[in-house]
């Protein structure tokens, strides 16, 4: 597995259990707040968790471009460094 | 050390629901530990039967929680803040991965000892564990409470009359 696709996996799950939703549920561009009836307070979740997993800052101003996993992904990687 | 009063000065709550008694260690932004004593007269206790069995006498789960979340609460009231909304109200929003693994009975106290995990804005994430004596009995891997102004609380105003009872 390559370090992005593991990095797409763990965040994967990660949201997943925020949302309460089965890992295999969430797919790579499915809305969070239209399809899985995300509400602000779970993007606060989401936030908080990445902040403690991956140890970095992300302000919450990026919060509106975090609508679907891929743009999770690209975010995160942006301020953890990730060279995916 | 944050003695009663001082407690009824941080916290809206009032009797029969403020249910902490004292915090003995506060170091702002990190961690609290908060203390409620347990007595038969608890208003949860009042309406049980003679004929009760020791264990419905079990300190009810939901009353542990709050108490918790006021210890909490207390943690976040003490740290600094950058929020917007200073003086908003202050809210539980959730919980995750509470376990309650022990009971507390009267006569026991609680000691709850409470972690500022992360604040992000007016939300804000604690965790821990309350303790009776040696033993814990309870576990919190997320406490999660919000701090709203006070017009996003206010009602909102009836679109049709009500129909009469």
């Amino acid at each position: 597995m390559t370090s992005a696709s593991q990095h797409l996996e763990e965040l994967r799950e990660m949201i997943a259990e925020i949302l309460e939703l089965e890992p295999e549920e969430i797919s790579d561009t499915g809305d969070f707040v239209e399809e899985y009836e995300a509400d602000s307070l779970r993007a606060i979740e989401i936030l908080a968790q990445l902040e403690k997993k991956y140890g970095v800052e992300i302000p919450q101003s990026e919060l509106p471009e975090m609508q679907n996993l891929e743009a999770v992904y690209k975010v995160v990687a942006g301020y953890a460094g990730w060279q995916d | 050390m944050i003695e009663h009063a001082e407690l009824r000065a941080l916290l809206p709550q009032r009797h029969p629901i403020l249910l902490l008694d004292r915090a003995s260690v506060v170091e702002p932004g990190r961690r609290v530990v908060g203390h409620k004593a347990i007595t038969g007269s608890e208003p949860c206790y009042r309406d049980l039967p003679d004929s009760a069995s020791p264990k419905s006498f079990g300190y009810p789960h939901c009353l542990l929680l709050e108490s918790f979340g006021q210890a909490a609460a207390v943690l976040w009231l003490t740290s600094d803040s950058d929020g917007e909304n200073e003086d908003g109200v202050l809210m539980f929003a959730g919980a995750r991965d509470c376990r309650f693994v022990g009971r507390a009975y009267p006569g026991d106290t609680l000691h709850h000892e409470v972690r500022l995990e992360h604040v992000i804005g007016d939300n804000a994430f604690a965790s821990g564990q309350t303790r009776v004596g040696d033993r814990v009995i309870a576990t919190f891997g997320s406490l999660i409470a919000v701090r709203r102004p006070h017009s996003a609380l206010a009602a909102p105003t009836p679109s049709q009359p009500r129909p009469a009872p």
